[in-house]
């Protein structure tokens, strides 16, 4: 059987990133992918080398346009340890409601663009038309769509008033109901069913080999989430990962839409027993010399921060790695064997953020 | 197709999600980072914005009593907005409208010149005491 080298990527309509995927056909099946990366290299991390290290927050806010205010907790919670500083109690739960909304945001986003890969516009159209509620609550109370910029060394900036609260206990109630109005076509509909079952299968042991993270690993019934440590107000919330046991795309669908379900759970928890008090701690001079290291989850998985201070309002070191370069590897994985047409949704499975994996 | 269905009904009831832009403006929440507006009244020029501000965004000649602001380097973070001390720079809710060249806003305060120096006789040129009675 003659063989086919197919560029898929940089520029396709599948993915909104640059990455490229060399794969080789024999007629329709898949029989080997070369991921290449780098097209989207900015010099993010020399960057907050030469930066103030408190311009890096609204530096590495930009690593990632969807999960930016994870990033900017994360590089807070990193460079805090260094002294240590302990943040007011209220800022630990704003921290938490702000990393949940993002997760929210970009767990619909996720759902909407996977049912557009196979198709299925209207449940695009559907999730994204809920999102768009989200976006709002986000707006209202950090300033920003998107780029958040909440968080600063020590806690946060913005504050939820009492009003804005009552508002968003209003908005997520709706938000939920009508996510839930939609879980009997994503668990039920056989369009959706025939497009995910059995695609893009990882079992549970490749699945750890290869260093997979978030819904990805979670899909393969590993029950590994960063939020199982003490950060925050998680363990005041009693937070318990959602695993699904399949390893299939189906799976990886159905643990981002309950992990959405769940993250709305986390939101309205943490409003009604947001505590009071400051919003920040001073803090006097540089961050002194050390190293640490600050793990969180991102909506497509575990995020990994590593800081070196030296005493001076520079940083010697800040290291990043996010999910989507460790969920790379899998697709290795799940591509070969499958047919041409299923190669979008697989590849849609792991959810790629290129800008976040290059920086 | 028949899950969808009751979605479908309560779309037709609901009315629609989007709104018609150019005639029915959006309205933002009350403290959406919009854009910034200068003081330049309350301005003193110490450059407190100047230094915060992650974007270099804004320039200050503090002895020179000028401001420069680049509005396409802004990213609307509000630190300028927490670090002025007299409270001379606002945050503004609605977005900053298009602009196709990259134009600066110049804010120029108002240099007291400081009045020279009167020059005040110097002991050697003052002249000498009148010598005064029989010596």
């Amino acid at each position: 059987m003659p063989r086919t080298i197919v560029p898929f990527g940089p520029q396709h309509p599948v993915f909104p990133e640059p990455i490229q995927l060399k794969i080789t056909y024999e007629d329709e099946k898949v029989v080997d992918v070369v991921p290449a990366l780098g097209y989207g290299h900015r010099g993010i991390e020399k960057a907050c080398e030469l930066n103030d290290f408190q311009k890096n927050i609204y530096l590495c806010e930009r690593i990632c346009g969807i999960c930016s205010s994870i990033h900017g907790i994360a590089y807070c919670e990193a460079v805090e340890r260094l002294w240590p500083l302990e943040i007011p109690q209220r800022a630990k739960y704003l921290r938490t409601i702000f990393s949940e909304m993002s997760r929210v945001h970009s767990h619909l986003l996720w759902l909407g663009l996977f049912a557009d890969a196979f198709g299925f516009e209207s449940l695009f159209m559907q999730f994204w038309r809920i999102r768009e509620r989200v976006l709002d609550m986000i707006e209202m109370t950090a300033g920003h769509r998107v780029t958040q910029s909440v968080s600063v060394i020590g806690g946060v900036r913005r504050d939820i008033s009492a009003e804005q609260k009552s508002r968003m206990l209003d908005t997520f109630k709706t938000v939920k109901a009508e996510t839930e109005r939609l879980t009997s076509v994503l668990r039920k509909d056989y369009t959706v069913k025939a497009r995910t079952v059995g695609v893009g299968v990882i079992t549970t042991e490749q699945a750890v080999l290869f260093g997979c993270v978030g819904p990805v690993l979670r899909g393969s019934g590993v029950a590994e989430d960063a939020r199982m440590q003490d950060i925050m107000a998680y363990k005041d919330l009693e937070f318990e990962p959602i695993v699904e046991q399949d390893g299939d795309s189906w799976a990886r669908c159905l643990v981002r839409f309950r992990e959405c379900l769940q993250a709305i759970d986390l939101i309205v928890k943490a409003l009604n027993k947001l505590p009071e008090g400051e919003l920040a701690v001073k803090f006097k001079g540089n961050p002194p010399a050390g190293e640490v290291s600050f793990r969180h989850e991102q909506p497509r998985g575990e995020m990994f921060y590593y800081v070196k201070g030296n005493g001076t309002k520079n940083l010697d070191r800040v290291r990043v790695r996010t999910p989507t370069y460790s969920n790379i590897p899998s697709l290795l994985l799940m591509l070969p064997g499958s047919s041409l047409p299923d190669v979008p949704i697989i590849v849609h499975t792991i959810d790629p953020c290129i800008s976040c994996t290059e920086r | 197709m028949p899950f969808m269905l009751p979605t479908i009904i309560s779309n037709f009831f609901s009315g629609p999600a989007t709104r018609k832009y150019p005639v029915v403006d959006r309205v933002p929440p009350e403290r959406a980072r919009g854009h910034i507006v200068f003081d330049d009244n309350k301005c003193v020029y110490c450059g407190n914005c100047a230094r915060k501000c992650p974007a270099a965004a804004i320039e200050v000649k503090v002895k020179e009593k000028m401001l420069d602001f680049h509005p396409d380097r802004c990213i609307v973070c509000e630190v300028c907005v927490e670090a002025c001390p007299k409270n001379a720079i606002t945050l503004e809710s609605k977005w900053r409208k298009p602009f196709a060249t990259r134009e600066v806003e110049e804010h120029r305060g108002k240099v007291v010149e400081k009045p020279p120096k009167t020059e005040t006789p110097q002991k050697e040129d003052a002249p000498p005491p009148e010598k005064s009675g029989d010596s």
